[in-house]
């Protein structure tokens, strides 16, 4: 049994580790994940007893407190009760010496005295283990591969079967194919012991783990269950660790995380990179503390749901264009509403905004139940259209219609207003100068109108933002740098969108979460990889055969199809 | 759209026609000071019913008035009034017919029902009631007018601003947050603009023909000079060759301006949307 209270390291008065409390029990593997400089290595040397630092705090291993012992027995302990492979695979083996030599030297430091037979035997046992050849124990570092080489070092990590084995980046410049073996083996070994998987790869980490630990700037923000943490991270910084890694799960396009890490930033480690920070955030340390089974450190409990919908209904006449949708879109997500013209995509989103009225259900934003939309309501959320130059009156220019919303909610003088509209134009890379401010909508081309819709709907700084089929009018090339500007500025700004499309090919790639639309109801709804690479509603997977591919004999030419009867809600846990 | 509308009631004959007549009374009346040295209620020195002159281009009237001087101040009050109405009675009914549209529900329905009340009370019998009973002057005519004539044009101008207000910059407008007087002011009538002023030369034509024949009928304020009131009098001495320069010039000034305000109104109202052309006009009527 390991535990880890309140394990501190600071480096020339710089606190590298903040404070981590573990308590991991044998058979427990965890995952410790974040960017570089987070402290995970860090950690991983602390626990070692090898750290350079000034170490506060208590490790307990089976209740023996090993920060208080000295050189001699920590050197006791390390590599018999605890080990570790290192980060640096090709730094880490002494090159003079054998490959079986360096395991064997690792088992005899323990042994009290030598017996040469039980050790060959220990190491050909271990050979075995790691899947390497016998006869590669003779060869020096230099000749084996790096698969090899970090085989040889889980060998001698294993050497002694020490209860708890920690990995610092196992598989850091391996590549794929050898990655896959060498994450094979270490789940074996891994068994029974207590593990730590120190890595910045969160796709290793999901293979190898149970746990798993977002690190922050010394701090943990965020702790859980592996599948469930990945599957619906909480904590904004988990988001963004997920949204910039490189997967075949999720098909949206990688975004990172605005700003860099900074260590010693006051209150929350995370705020001043955080999109949906408040006071509190940069005053206090938000405490580790457990929500919905997980353990988060945030002062808005993780990632605040913006906009709730419960049994939203719309009706027209007597005829329900929008027949109880449940939603609930979280702060700086995209969540794409994809149906055929007529399921009623744009009724909800008008109604979200106001423009229809609402017949039946409730709708929250921010928590606070929306009954009445005052200017202040219009500040949050914002809406862009499907054609951007019928969206702007004829008669105002660039500047007057990106003008206009601040002119509304009479934010400024007029000097201030043109700055703040300067600011946004250029945030949409579009041209400042006098003369493209004096054009009229039907003077530029339907991209740089769009964009002038953007400008327009970010002056006012909203936290969500509707978008309409905003490309669906526009060329794909321009479609293409629309849609990047609208992920960046999200990761910029952590703007929640509610993207609406009729198609699912480009929902894909711009969403987190797909809800499916049908006659008025969400038929289908998750995350976008799970969504279109298993559906499961028979909508879905019609909308997903009519999909646009470039396969010639591809899907999408299929005969007719009925819509079936009674299409039921499923909702889909990620 | 907006410019082209303008350019082409000036391509039309009937519009340059009427344009003409309306420009060339109103420049009469302005100056009229300058193109008379007398006073309308001035009594000259002339005799009674002289002839065409020199001094007098169309003569003296039987209190030795001058009849051109007469017809220049009757321009004044006709247009005056003319106008006034139709900035008032286009203001009422942008302001009612608009946020009746833009508001809808009660506040719509409520205010068509006032606008279908108003149309069916006859005109003339309300106005010589209220003269009858106030003194009239012509602000009062003015306000009497335009109350009687706005619900029309409101009714017209709630139609158009329904189908405009569904264009999407007038949503994108609402969804900043902007209250009704951003979106008419700033969204709805500009683009309404062609619109409005095709029912305020129909207001503005029926207020002249109205306050024409109610001075006409003697409802008038008395110390003001008027087409209706001069007809009146001459009316009376038809017996004599008089007429010719009494009656008749007064006659044609009157039947000018109207047609003046009919060409344009009707080159403007061709020039606009084709729909326009079969709309039931409930502006029409008169005395």
């Amino acid at each position: 049994m390991l535990n880890i209270q309140d394990l501190k390291v600071s480096y020339d008065g710089a606190l590298i580790l903040a404070g981590v409390d573990l308590d991991l029990l044998r058979g427990d593997s965890l995952a410790i994940i974040g960017e570089s400089g987070a402290g995970k290595t860090t950690l991983g040397l602390a626990l070692m007893g090898l750290g350079e630092g000034r170490v506060s705090g208590r490790v307990l291993l089976d209740g023996k407190d090993l920060t208080t012992l000295d050189e001699v027995a920590r050197r006791r302990i390390r590599g018999k009760e605890m080990a570790m492979v290192f980060q640096n695979v090709e730094d880490a083996l002494n090159p003079i010496m054998t490959v079986s030599d360096q395991i064997k030297e690792a088992i005899d430091v323990h042994r009290e005295r030598g017996d040469p037979g039980y050790v060959g035997d220990r190491v050909r046992r271990l050979f075995r283990a790691v899947g390497l050849d016998e006869a590669k124990g003779r060869s020096f570092p230099h000749q084996l591969s790096g698969g090899e080489k970090q085989r040889a070092l889980i060998a001698m990590a294993l050497a002694n079967d020490p209860q708890v084995l920690i990995l610092d980046e196992p598989t850091a410049s391996l590549d794929a194919v050898t990655k896959a073996e060498i994450t094979r083996l270490l789940r074996e070994r891994m068994e029974n012991k207590i593990a730590l998987v120190i890595t910045h790869d969160i796709s290793t980490a999901a293979r190898l783990t149970d746990k798993m630990a977002v690190l922050y700037a010394g701090r943990i923000v965020e702790l859980g269950d592996t599948q469930d943490l990945l599957g619906s991270p909480r904590h904004p910084y988990t988001r963004g660790l997920i949204r910039s890694s490189p997967n075949m799960t999720t098909p949206k396009d990688l975004q990172g995380i605005p700003g860099r890490m900074i260590h010693g930033v006051s209150g929350c480690p995370f705020s001043d990179r955080c999109t949906q920070r408040i006071e509190i955030c940069s005053e206090a340390v938000p405490p580790l503390v457990e929500a919905g089974g997980r353990l988060i450190a945030c002062h808005r409990g993780g990632i605040v749901p913006l906009l709730e919908l419960s049994r939203v209904v719309t009706r027209f006449g007597g005829l329900a264009a929008v027949d109880g949708v449940d939603l609930t879109l979280y702060e700086g997500e995209t969540i794409a509403l994809v149906g055929e013209s007529g399921s009623g995509k744009t009724t909800l989103a008008k109604t979200v905004i106001g423009l229809f009225d609402l017949a039946e259900g409730e709708m929250r934003l921010e928590g606070e139940p929306l009954v009445r939309r005052d200017r202040d309501f219009y500040r949050k959320v914002q809406m862009i259209y499907q054609n951007p130059k019928e969206s702007i009156s004829h008669r105002m220019t660039v500047l007057d219609a990106v003008t206009e919303p601040l002119l509304i909610q009479k934010v400024g003088g007029a000097a201030e207003r043109i700055e703040i509209a300067k600011r946004v134009l250029e945030e949409v890379e579009l041209s400042t100068d006098e003369a493209f401010l004096k054009r009229y909508p039907h003077q530029i081309s339907g991209g740089e109108a769009q964009r002038v819709a953007i400008a327009r709907a970010l002056v006012l700084n909203p936290k969500l933002l509707i978008a309409d089929e905003p490309t669906s009018a526009l060329d794909p090339s321009v479609q293409a740098k629309i849609l990047k500007l609208l992920l960046d500025i999200q990761e910029k700004r952590g703007l929640a969108i509610l993207f609406i499309t009729h198609d699912i090919a480009l929902a894909r790639k711009v969403s987190d979460r797909l809800a499916v639309m049908l006659k008025g109801k969400i038929v289908e709804e998750g995350s976008a990889g799970g969504v279109t690479t298993a559906p499961i509603h028979p909508y879905t997977m019609r909308l997903l055969e009519v999909a646009p591919d470039l396969d010639p004999k591809g899907r999408g030419m299929s005969g007719p199809w009925a819509v079936p009867e009674g299409p039921t809600i499923r909702a889909r846990e990620f | 759209m907006h410019v082209d509308v303008w350019h082409e009631v000036g391509e039309r004959n009937v519009g340059r026609a009427g344009l003409l007549l309306i420009g060339l009374i109103v420049l009469l009346a302005i100056f009229a000071p300058v193109l008379t040295p007398y006073s309308p209620r001035e009594n000259t020195s002339t005799q009674a019913f002289s002839r065409p002159s020199a001094d007098h281009w169309l003569g003296t009237n039987d209190a030795r008035q001058d009849i051109w001087t007469q017809l220049l101040y009757g321009a004044r009050t006709s247009l005056s009034v003319g106008f006034g109405v139709a900035l008032l009675s286009g203001f009422i009914s942008v302001l009612v017919g608009g946020t009746a549209a833009i508001f809808g529900g009660l506040y719509d329905r409520f205010w068509m029902r006032i606008v279908d009340a108003t149309i069916a009370i006859p005109d003339v019998v309300v106005i010589i009631l209220v003269a009858a009973y106030l003194r009239p002057n012509v602000l009062l005519m003015i306000l009497l007018l335009s109350a009687l004539s706005w619900p029309g044009g409101a009714r017209v101008i709630r139609a158009q601003t329904l189908t405009l207000k569904e264009r999407m910059h007038v949503s994108a407008a609402r969804t900043f947050g902007a209250g009704w007087s951003h979106l008419l002011f700033r969204h709805i009538v500009p683009d309404l603009a062609p619109v409005l002023v095709a029912i305020m030369i129909q207001d503005a034509r029926r207020a002249v023909f109205m306050e024409a024949g109610l001075s006409f009928l003697g409802i008038s304020d008395p110390s003001v000079m008027s087409w209706g009131k001069m007809m009146q009098y001459a009316r009376v001495f038809t017996y004599l060759e008089v007429w010719k320069w009494w009656l008749l010039p007064t006659g044609l000034a009157l039947s000018s301006t109207l047609i003046g305000l009919s060409f344009t109104g009707y080159a403007l109202e061709s020039a606009l949307d084709p729909r326009l052309r079969d709309r039931d006009d409930h502006a029409e009527g008169g005395v």
